[in-house]
């Protein structure tokens, strides 16, 4: 199944402001940002540390609205949903 | 009224439309870019997402603290040092509330508007937040 990303801030700069991502039934946001891990080194070594674990400064929307990388990485996706990963706000 | 805009504002204008017969107060903020060693700012927005929180944070002050009006402006794009990033125009009946709601917009925006800036330096650039 097909979903969408879109990247803001460095991690625009990495993945692209908005790209599809085909990936398997059922993926979970975990695995879809493994999936963006596989395919990008750079995503990786930003997004991950050393340990595998996502960094604390990773933050993510799905179809806009934020969601807690502590605890909803298992959360399966569906066809045409809209991941957004981005850094920490800072407007103002 | 809400704008992300890459042009610049008036605060005059913005105190204008603020202005009416039952506000005594009237209180501005103004952001702008502050000189950390480089030679300017973008600014980034999740533009849709950012224009509709801009919105509850707006309507969340107007009730608060009983506004009589609340204008907030945000600019994104390329910005020189000394340029204009944000202004907030908030009107009550006595500046008290004024005060408080043009705080809490600008404490809200920080913590919930998914806007980004990147200093930009002669050698050097960084996201600001994005260690």
């Amino acid at each position: 199944m097909l979903v969408k990303i879109l990247s803001f801030a460095g991690f625009r700069e990495i993945l692209g402001k908005e790209r599809e991502q085909e990936i398997k039934e059922s993926a979970t946001v975990q695995e879809l940002l493994e999936v963006l891990a596989q395919v990008n080194a750079r995503f990786k070594e930003a997004a991950f540390d050393e340990s595998g674990e996502l960094r604390d400064y990773v933050l993510l929307m799905i179809n806009r609205k934020r969601i807690d990388p502590r605890q909803d990485l298992l959360r399966p996706l569906q066809e045409g949903d809209e991941l957004a990963i981005f850094p920490p706000l800072a407007g103002g | 009224m809400i704008k992300i805009t890459e042009e610049d504002f008036s605060l005059d204008e913005m105190i204008k439309r603020a202005r009416s017969k039952d506000a005594g107060a009237i209180v501005t903020f103004l952001g702008t870019v502050r000189d950390d060693g480089m030679e300017r700012m973008e600014v980034e927005a999740f533009l849709e997402v950012a224009q509709a929180e801009l919105e509850a944070i707006r309507e969340e002050a107007m009730s608060r603290f009983h506004l009589m009006a609340a204008e907030v402006v945000h600019r994104t794009g390329s910005l020189a040092v000394g340029e204009n990033i944000v202004a907030i125009v908030c009107s009550a009946a006595h500046r008290e509330e004024a005060f408080s709601g043009c705080r809490y917009i600008i404490e809200e925006l920080k913590k919930r508007a998914p806007l980004w800036k990147k200093e930009l330096g002669e050698k050097s650039e960084r996201w600001v937040g994005q260690t």
